[in-house]
């Protein structure tokens, strides 16, 4: 073991016993009262459902109105003149109209 | 009682505990205030050792619920009180003034004849440990809340790196980093300390 090494693991054993010194402090027997007294005033524990469980009940109130919002959303886009991504680029490969990108933005 | 006839009698108390008997948490309190405050008066100043075991016991009891009754009761109240220890340093850090105290000529003599003599017997017949005690404090002091905890579970305790991750509830590979700078930190901290008490000397 190194000079450094040797000090190092001896400043350790020193640091490791007065830390372990601070076991041997004497406290008040009175904590324990105030531990029930703090407990009684909180009462019955309430059983509180796990974090998945709470999500469920999240996801499961929230899917009614995400179906809503979907229907909603697919009638706005069938009753606007809308064009699918798939239809531009079968026009531009295809080339039947000859259509060009700028045509189609109408610039 | 051996472990087992523990267990279930521990189990049993939960039981009543969660059914709505809230005396009945007053045996646990019993059977384990010893063990938390063992664990308690290590990391916690002393002034501030009560009024963190009584907290330790109320978050045990809110939390008695998420107790499964296979898991060993003293475990999970070891967990519960070292995670309540590193919140206690969290909040101290976020409103502590920046320490200015330094050690005196004395701490420093006495660091140079304790590491001096490598012997921890030679150290006990010193009986010095006020000096000791005082260097740690002030180097742990100057630590963060995440270095404090590793140094003094690992370092001090000699706890390994994955009980000491249970019991945080880290990550095995965070343990070993914060490991392994608190240590850098506290010998570089002794060091400078050293040093300063030198020039100043």
């Amino acid at each position: 073991m190194t000079p450094i090494k040797h000090e190092q693991e001896a400043l350790r054993e020193i640091l490791r016993l007065a830390y372990l010194e601070k076991e041997k402090v004497e406290v008040g027997d009175r904590w324990q009262e105030e531990v029930m007294r703090r407990i009684r005033e909180l009462g019955e524990i309430e059983e509180r459902p796990s974090s998945l469980v709470m999500l469920q009940q999240i996801v499961w109130r929230l899917a009614p109105l995400t179906c809503l919002l979907i229907l909603g959303l697919t009638v706005l886009l069938s009753s606007s003149d809308f064009i699918s991504g798939d239809d531009v680029i079968q026009l531009l490969v295809n080339g039947t109209e000859e259509l060009t990108l700028n045509q189609f933005f109408e610039l | 009682m051996d472990t087992d006839s523990y267990s279930s009698a521990d189990a049993e108390i939960v039981h009543q505990v969660v059914s709505g008997d809230v005396n009945a948490f007053e045996r646990l309190l019993k059977r384990y205030e010893a063990h938390v405050m063992r664990i308690v008066k290590k990391h916690i100043p002393f002034d501030k050792v009560e009024e963190v075991a009584q907290d330790v016991f109320v978050r045990a009891y809110q939390s008695l619920p998420n107790f499964k009754g296979d898991d060993r009761f003293k475990q999970w109240l070891s967990t519960i009180t070292i995670r309540t220890c590193y919140d206690f340093w969290r909040k101290h850090y976020r409103y502590r003034e920046i320490p200015v105290s330094s050690l005196s000529e004395k701490h420093q003599v006495w660091l140079e004849e304790a590491t001096a003599t490598r012997s921890s017997q030679s150290f006990d017949e010193r009986d010095s440990q006020k000096e000791a005690r005082e260097i740690l404090d002030w180097a742990l002091d100057r630590l963060s809340p995440e270095d404090r905890m590793v140094l003094e579970l690992v370092y001090l305790e000699g706890y390994s790196v994955k009980e000491a991750a249970n019991l945080l509830g880290w990550s095995t590979a965070k343990v070993k980093v914060r490991s392994f700078r608190s240590r850098k930190k506290l010998h570089k901290l002794i060091k400078e300390m050293s040093l300063t008490q030198r020039d100043e000397g």
